[in-house]
């Protein structure tokens, strides 16, 4: 279904002269010609208009009776009346009816002063009300949720919600019950309405009547200020408008922009900015002696942290978790060209690498986030988007509902998804390579006619989704190597619409590293020396190879696999300067602590995952000491010896832009408000071009080498020629497979079982921090197959330890139908029985054994240090 | 160009220095300024004592704010709704408010107002506040006494605009 350009048509609307897309509604026509209709329950964002309340009823010229302009496409030449004396008095019905039963209590009511309904009683009202009955009574307010309050009184039975519920999250909890006028919107059996996004219904409701009690009376209208920014706690990063009261955010909502988020938010962005007041945040930098962490003034901090960073030299590495593409930028330069190391790394696996993040950011290749839309297939591959990046579970929920898009899923894991899809492909944790190998040998071929090839050949338009966390262990780079095959076989580069949109592992994973934030690329992925990756700076610091590590935005104890080394790597490291946003187990261990500014405080850009670059915009009040960190990076360059000559925040993008040659010219008025994609912009024909910058590293004190050396120096020459205009031909002629290039996981035998790790949304600290969301903290739980767990003795419910080598976590069992035999899961980065400790070091999968409950009890007993602190 | 007689005004001109007519000017109207001198020395004076005495205001006088509650319950009639805030011109008034635990009500509604303050260094005194409230929680009292030491003590809070004011300002009777 490539986008098609609609005809235009003319009506006259209240006798102006007004065109129109064919197919719009009138009431959006209507709009574009600067006549308002008033509306309650037409969203189309919920889809196709449902003309429940009556209120946009209008007079057209030639049917009898008047029509709900929000179901009324416009025709050519259709003559529409929205003043006259039989629309005026079926508005004002409406709205007397709607107010029949409406409590008048507007002072205590949230909406008050931004309500729909008190809008259109002003606008198209009668003045008073006839009504002397008793209205209905409700119980009020009553929790729907532990999110959301609902007062049924003042529900107008627009059943956005309940639409928003059934065909958009497709959760559906929500229904309408009773009939009549004892109507109330509900769930079954009065059960809290537990599901990631329905914090967006408060947004939908067009009176009080949905609340969220993160907000409930904290502010007016008029009290408040809106600033607009964009969510940085998942890689969808939506766009949100953050309520500021008294500077301090006080509310979350959406910023529609339909290239990004659709419109919607899921409740981890919604109502995780309480984590920004959390006790827990670092509020000061901080310097430890003696082993006692004291708070200090900026300059003693960062010149100890300098002092520091000095004397180890070359010795130091970086780790970069959560940061805006300044921030990394700024990172990396003050690595490669001040300390003379080449080793920083943003990602939690050795992932995608320069090399292949080179290919993989081929503009032919990459799709739009839009394009998910109007694609013919949507192939899901080893993301579990709900988990990893919940805004494109909306999104491909909606092309399959709305536009009949074909959608096959193939992960290791079961996801949210798979209700929905047409096609199910199951394989083995760290088997992803394999499959999408045999997938793109399939497609090339040609000759299927079933399954997932079969699909792809039939279809135009294919966009594949799929997580970058397939990359990771061993087979990793085999499955990037299928990957861009299969692209290939399946001509996704000649085909408008159609691509890759790779989830990365971090909210800004692709802006880190497409401004240097890997051990092999610098900025704009020019080859450089190659560095040390997450897992070897862990060894390095550990056998003091390295001597000290800056730690930014990550808490690599909690979220990189392998706790127990990061724990050791930390203790060993000489000088460790942790940039955090909160204390976390990690900062224990520093000796410089540096707070870190939110993303209602920063200013920055960031890159969405299909390449549009973003700004997160300032707009609450840094509260106890945070400073502006680049501002904080670049004083640290200077004390290094370093000076970037960047004295703003439009100096640090500007520095970015011409250090990242397809970023080049990129200001943050162009950016604007809905950011810009940069495969879009001229400056994408440079995308392997090498970077000015290299030149800077060139004179590093240090053993780095920007142009790499050996093979990657190589490479690193023949790059600007092999993508030479445009970059269509992707050339992976000159790929060395890595050693293991058979991606087969290990196997496991007598009652081991293949742990894979996955993401869980709310496995974070910023949820722990967030007293409105506490409640959805996961506890760790395995999911096996059936098969496996009668094997194995399992039953829902049962509380087993699962032991890799000297590690081992606690967790209850959860047989799930539709698990791949052999294999089991667990969650990473939850607070207790962390699944991280046991995953493989490399963040692939690994073989476990799965010990009996009463093995478990010895353990707690018997298993001391971390594990029994854990316990406790 | 010739003058027309409506045009022409006639200045006075007082009786020449010298003779019957400056001794008049000499004492004559200083005897004549005197008489009101005497006159009013017999009078009651109309000077106040301030502060001793005060000024007694009219019943609809705008002095400083007082907040109500209801005289059976003893809650507070505000519910927080802010409309006062929004309302004042001199943006003087701050409210933040939270929600009711009903085993222990502050307010009749749902919501009270946790924080109410006035600041009256800027309160322009027009009254509009009161014009707002939905539930008559807020009016203008008689107080008009409000000078103090410090600004910031002029920032009134809910327990002092709620608390009974000392009535210093004596009210106009009937007729006076
Ligand atoms: S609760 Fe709000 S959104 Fe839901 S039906 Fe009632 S008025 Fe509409
Ligand atoms: S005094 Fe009246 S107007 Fe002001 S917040 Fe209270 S109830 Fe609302
Ligand atoms: S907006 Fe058209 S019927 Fe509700």
């Amino acid at each position: 279904m490539p986008r098609t350009q609609p005809n235009r048509v003319t009506l006259t609307i209240d006798g102006r002269e007004i065109e129109a897309d064919e197919g719009t509604m009138l009431v959006d026509a209507a709009r574009e010609g600067d006549v308002e209709i008033p509306v309650f329950c037409y969203e189309p964002k919920l889809g196709e208009p449902v003309g429940a309340c009556r209120m946009c009823l209008v007079e057209i010229e030639g049917i009898p009776k008047l029509q709900t302009s929000c179901s009324t496409p416009v025709r050519d030449g259709m003559v529409v009346h929205t003043r006259t004396d039989q629309v005026k008095e079926a508005q004002e019905s409406v709205v007397e009816f709607l107010l029949v039963n409406h409590p008048l209590d507007c002072p205590v009511c949230d909406k008050g002063g931004e309500c729909p309904l008190q809008d259109i009683s002003m606008g198209w009202g009668p003045d008073r009300n006839r009504m002397v009955d008793q209205k209905r009574h409700f119980e009020k307010p009553v929790p729907l949720s532990p999110l959301v309050a609902i007062d049924r009184e003042r529900c107008i039975l627009c059943y956005r919600c309940v639409r928003f519920s059934q065909e958009v999250s497709e959760d559906e909890q929500l229904q309408l019950l009773e009939r009549g006028d004892a109507t109330f919107v509900g769930t079954f059996d009065d059960r809290p309405y537990i599901a990631p996004f329905q914090g967006n219904i408060t947004e939908l409701c067009p009176v009080g009547a949905l609340t969220s009690y993160t907000y409930r009376f904290r502010a007016r209208p008029w009290d408040i200020e809106q600033g607009g920014s964009v969510c940085t706690l998942c890689p969808s990063q939506c766009n949100v408008s953050f309520t500021v009261r008294d500077e301090e955010v006080a509310r979350v909502l959406a910023r529609d922009n339909p290239e990004v988020d659709d419109g919607w938010l899921c409740d981890k962005g919604r109502y995780a900015f309480q984590a920004m007041y959390a006790d827990d945040r670092v509020l000061g930098p901080e310097v430890t002696s003696d082993g006692h962490s004291t708070p200090a003034s900026w300059q003693e901090a960062e010149e100890t942290a300098a002092e520091g960073l000095a004397s180890a030299g070359s010795r130091t590495a970086i780790l970069v978790g959560d940061a805006s593409n300044e921030e990394g930028y700024l990172l990396q330069r003050i690595l490669r060209q001040a300390l003379g190391s080449g080793d920083i790394d943003s990602r939690r696996g050795p992932g995608v690498d320069g090399d292949a993040a080179l290919k993989l950011a081929d503009p032919a290749i990459t799709a739009q986030t839009s394009d998910i839309d109007t694609a013919d297939l949507v192939i899901v591959v080893g993301t579990d988007p709900i988990q990893s990046a919940p805004s494109f579970d909306l999104r491909v929920r909606k092309a399959v509902r709305r536009n009949g898009t074909a959608l096959a899923v193939a992960t290791d894991r079961p996801g949210a998804l798979e209700g929905g899809a047409t096609e199910v492909d199951r394989f083995h944790p760290g088997g992803a390579a394999a499959f999408l190998e045999e997938l793109a040998g399939k497609v090339k071929r040609g000759r299927a006619k079933t399954g997932l090839a079969g699909l792809i050949a039939d279809s135009e338009q294919t966009v594949i989704v799929w997580g970058e966390r397939i990359v990771q262990g061993a087979g990793g780079r085999a499955a990037v190597e299928a990957l861009v095959d299969l692209s290939e076989a399946a001509g996704l580069a000649d085909q408008e619409g159609s691509g890759l949109i790779g989830i990365p592992e971090t909210a800004n994973g692709r802006g880190l590293r497409e401004v240097g934030c890997l051990p092999d690329a610098g900025p704009g992925l020019s080859p450089t020396g190659p560095g040390r990756d997450a897992g070897a700076i862990r060894e390095g610091l550990e056998s003091g190879e390295l001597e000290a590590v800056v730690l930014f935005g990550v808490d690599p104890i909690r979220d990189l696999p392998d706790p127990e080394g990061w724990r050791r790597a930390l203790e060993a490291a000489g000088h460790v300067v942790a940039f955090s946003l909160a204390r976390n187990e990690s900062t224990e261990f520093a000796d410089v602590l540096l707070p870190l500014e939110s993303h209602a405080e920063k200013d920055g850009t960031v890159t969405h995952p299909d390449g549009r670059i973003q700004r997160v915009r300032p707009s609450a009040r840094r509260p106890g000491e945070v400073r502006p960190v680049w501002q904080v990076l670049t004083e640290l360059a200077a004390m290094l010896g370093s000076s970037t000559g960047i004295t703003s925040t439009p100096e640090a993008l500007e520095a970015v832009a011409s250090a990242v040659p397809f970023y080049a010219g990129l200001t943050d008025s162009e950016i604007g408000g809905r950011g810009v994609r940069w495969q879009e912009r001229p400056a994408a024909s440079d995308l392997g071009s090498p970077s000015p910058d290299l030149t800077l590293y060139a004179t590093a004190p240090g053993p780095f080498s920007p142009l790499g050396s050996g093979a990657a120096g190589s490479e690193a020459d023949d790059l600007p020629g092999s993508f030479e205009g445009g970059g269509s031909g992707v050339d992976d002629a000159g790929v060395v497979p890595p050693e293991e290039s058979t991606s087969s996981p290990p196997t496991p035998t007598n009652g081991q079982l293949l742990l894979g790790t996955y993401p869980n949304l709310w496995a974070d600290q910023v949820v722990e921090s967030s007293p409105a969301l506490r409640f959805l903290v996961p506890a760790q739980r395995l999911e096996v197959s059936g098969p496996d767990a009668t094997r194995l003795g399992l039953s829902t419910g049962d509380e087993v330890s699962v032991r890799s080598g000297e590690e081992s976590v606690n967790a209850r069992v959860a047989v799930r139908a539709a698990m791949p035999e052999g294999a089991c899961f667990l969650i990473e980065g939850t607070p207790a029985d962390n699944g991280n400790r046991v995953a493989g070091e490399d963040g692939g999968p690994t073989l476990v054994e799965i010990g009996p409950p009463e093995v478990r009890l010895e353990l707690v007993t018997a298993g001391g240090g971390p594990e029994g602190d854990e316990a406790a | 160009m010739s003058v027309r007689p409506e045009e022409i005004t006639v200045v006075p001109r007082g009786p020449e220095p010298g003779g019957k007519g400056g001794a008049y000017r000499a004492f004559g109207e200083t005897l004549r300024g005197l008489r009101t001198t005497m006159s009013q020395m017999f009078t009651k004076p109309v000077t106040i004592q301030y502060p001793e005495e005060k000024t007694p205001v009219y019943p609809r006088f705008r002095g400083r704010h007082r907040l109500h509650r209801f005289e059976d319950t003893g809650l507070e009639k505000c519910v927080g709704c802010s409309l006062c805030a929004a309302a004042c011109p001199a943006q003087c008034i701050r409210v933040v408010a939270a929600e009711n635990d009903p085993e222990n009500r502050v307010s009749a509604g749902e919501r009270y107002a946790a924080v109410y303050e006035i600041n009256l260094a800027r309160c322009i005194f027009c009254g509009y506040c009161e014009l707002a409230c939905p539930f008559d929680a807020i009016t203008m009292g008689h107080d008009y006494e409000m000078a103090d030491y410090n600004r910031s003590d002029l920032i009134f809070t809910k327990e002092m605009l709620l608390a009974e004011p000392i009535e210093r300002a004596p009210l106009r009777r009937e007729g006076e």
